[in-house]
């Protein structure tokens, strides 16, 4: 396969970032997608049922977005950043609705 | 990582497809064969060959049998024994009863829930479980494995690795590297529409693999998409709990409020209450399904909070006309009155009830049944020949080379292409070969399927040497042809040690037997053809190694 070698380390890097980040980014995404639809008034399990299933859609976009970008640094910022982010907010914001 | 968006991809596909396609083989293979687990349970436990069963009398045949239940079962309660923060008591208190069947089911499953107390958990429940023949209530022996249910469906969704749930975060990755796969390989092969139309299997090994692997990834493309991304759907809420951990005020206090609009009580009262008559509950809801001209029968039966004054029974209907599970009836517990009825679901819950039910399968439908068991097994072909793929493309290079990665990736194909169902057959054949009132049956069955799939790991190892020479492993024939044997066998064995030989179970129109047999005599003929075919390559391959190596790089390099 035509691949530019890269070192192992750096493939290491990847795989972690498609599992572990993109993990973080639908956990964060769950979290927030939720209480933003709490939020919004949806009923409580048609808001969590929903996210649940837009959850896997988007850590198979996370995974699949983790081995095509170019910047390995951007993939982790993105997907564990924003994760961690997008947790701190839907907790931020569950404690603002309970 | 890659030159390009492509390449990347392709990556992807190869090496997730390689690695967790082992764990997807084992996966797609226990599903198809979980289609029919209640079949398989017929046949396995020739005691129970009797017709499907409806949900029987509560009052005189369930209420005594689930009182005499007092217990959870042992190693249950060993793993709630790690949860907690204080000692367990030695008597632990019951909180619900319930009763499961299907339409398929001529046993009843039975179910105590006990509160786990000082619990890390939060709600921490247990269970103790039998299966009861539902005419006369008598237990069935719980070593007397049911192979379908109790040991195939498990294996499907966890690999039956309990440790931790270890087993369906494994699956689950898989599944989850599945739905990754066929996205990168839709971006691989952008003639999707050619390829539902093109195999040739006279061309050389290599392309017409590839041919075959596109065509089965093509032609049942949506079953392997919604299955694998149902399967987790089913199982969201362990993969993902983030509810559950972050948000636990916000259950509680929508728990409560759903409390108070049905009626429904969300704990036990200080006061010990009677419980009315079931029966009664049963017939008004049968009566209410027939009002509605619902078929119905009764499928699922909870008792909450037993024993206790806000006990309430929750009646759902069973689902043969209906792909996702129906809407419960409840009723309070001492008066037997109706409390409350399930509206229909949201739009979400309706999607998601879907998408599960169709995974679950619990509808009346055997055309579609066996559709799904076909889509299974043509999941199984696009990862088989995948792997077959992966070798043929390498095998050359690597042993030209002295790598060994060729050689134990065709090692491991074989042992969960041939070697898983070598193994599956073998346990049907001591299933029917261990004297039925062997002490721990179910153990000998469950080590003999491990010991048998290690045999076979062992031997592909063994002749994966032929692929140091760039040669076919007499491994993948050798197993076809124990398949054959093993699955005649089975059909012979199951005949002697019950007599419910094919002449008997046709003629009857005992589908369950019948039908497992049908299809061990197919898998067995399948794999005679398999095994000749594959001996013929394995002399020519022997004599004509080298000949073909120029045409082989030239498809390579174009595949």
């Amino acid at each position: 396969m035509a691949t530019t070698t890269q070192s192992s380390w750096h493939v290491l890097s990847r795989v972690g970032a498609g599992i572990l980040g993109s993990y973080l980014f639908t956990w964060g995404f769950i979290a927030l997608g939720a209480t933003s639809l709490l939020a919004a008034g949806l009923e409580f399990h048609e808001a969590t049922d929903l996210v649940s299933m837009l959850g896997l859609l988007i850590f198979l976009t996370a995974f699949c977005y983790a081995f095509i970008a170019a910047s390995l640094a951007r993939v982790w910022l993105v997907l564990a950043g924003g994760g961690a982010l997008m947790t701190l907010a839907g907790w931020w914001l569950s404690r603002s609705l309970a | 990582m890659f030159a390009n968006f492509r390449l990347s991809l392709t990556w992807l596909h190869t090496w997730f497809g390689l690695v967790l396609g082992f764990v997807l083989m084992v996966a797609f293979f226990f599903g198809s064969m979980s289609v029919f687990d209640r079949e398989i349970d017929r046949w396995s436990l020739p005691q129970t060959r009797i017709a499907a069963q409806p949900m029987p009398s509560f009052d005189q045949v369930l209420a005594a049998r689930l009182a005499a239940m007092t217990a959870p079962d042992p190693d249950q309660l060993e793993l709630a024994a790690g949860r907690v923060t204080q000692p367990l008591p030695a008597r632990l208190k019951v909180t619900t009863w319930s009763a499961f069947t299907t339409h398929r089911d001529p046993v009843l499953d039975l179910f105590v829930g006990f509160k786990v107390p000082h619990s890390k958990v939060p709600d921490d429940q247990i269970f103790a479980e039998v299966t009861i023949d539902p005419r006369n209530g008598r237990v069935l022996p719980r070593d007397q494995l049911p192979l379908g249910s109790g040991f195939f469906y498990p294996m499907h969704f966890s690999l039956n690795i309990t440790w931790h749930d270890i087993g369906y975060w494994i699956v689950g990755f898989a599944a989850m590297a599945m739905l990754a796969a066929i996205v990168s390989g839709i971006v691989m092969h952008r003639k999707i529409f050619r390829e539902f139309f093109t195999f040739r299997p006279e061309r050389n090994l290599l392309r017409s693999t590839l041919d075959l692997h596109n065509l089965t990834g093509v032609v049942a493309l949506p079953f392997h998409f919604l299955w694998a991304l149902s399967g987790l759907i089913i199982f969201a809420g362990i993969y993902f709990p983030v509810i559950d951990k972050m948000m636990h005020p916000l259950i509680e206090a929508h728990e409560r409020e759903e409390a108070t609009h049905t009626g429904l009580a969300l704990g036990p009262s200080g006061r010990p209450g009677t419980l009315a008559s079931v029966d009664a509950m049963m017939a008004a809801a049968k009566a209410h399904w027939a009002s509605l001209s619902v078929p119905g029968e009764v499928g699922f039966l909870v008792v909450s909070h037993v024993g206790n004054s806000n006990a309430y029974v929750s009646i759902y209907r069973d689902s043969t006309d209906r792909v996702a599970t129906a809407e419960g009836l409840h009723f309070d517990g001492t008066t037997g009155r109706v409390l409350f009825e399930d509206p229909p679901v949201g739009p979400v819950a309706t999607v998601s009830g879907f998408l599960q039910g169709m995974h679950l399968q619990q509808f009346k439908h055997w055309t579609l049944r066996w559709l799904i068991f076909t889509g299974g097994l043509l999941s199984c072909v696009c990862i088989a020949t995948g792997f077959i793929f992966f070798v043929e493309k390498r095998k050359r290079a690597h042993a030209s080379a002295g790598h060994a990665g060729a050689r134990w990736a065709d090692a491991l194909a074989v042992t969960t292409v041939t070697g898983m169902v070598v193994a599956t057959l073998l346990v049907l054949v001591v299933n029917r070969a261990l004297p039925e009132d062997l002490a721990q049956r179910d153990l000998w069955q469950k080590s003999a399927f491990w010991l048998a799939w290690l045999a076979t790991l062992v031997h592909a190892a063994w002749r994966s040497t032929a692929l140091r020479e760039a040669r076919m492993s007499k491994a993948w024939p050798e197993q076809c042809g124990a398949i054959a044997l093993l699955a005649a066998a089975a059909v012979v064995l199951n005949a002697i040690t019950t007599g419910d030989h094919l002449g008997r179970t046709l003629s009857a129109g005992y589908w369950p037997v019948a039908g497992v047999d049908l299809t061990l005599l197919v898998c067995a003929g399948v794999a005679t053809v398999a095994a000749r075919k594959l001996h013929r390559r394995a002399r020519s391959c022997a004599v004509a190694a080298g000949s073909g190596a120029a045409d082989l790089e030239r498809e390579s390099a174009r595949a």
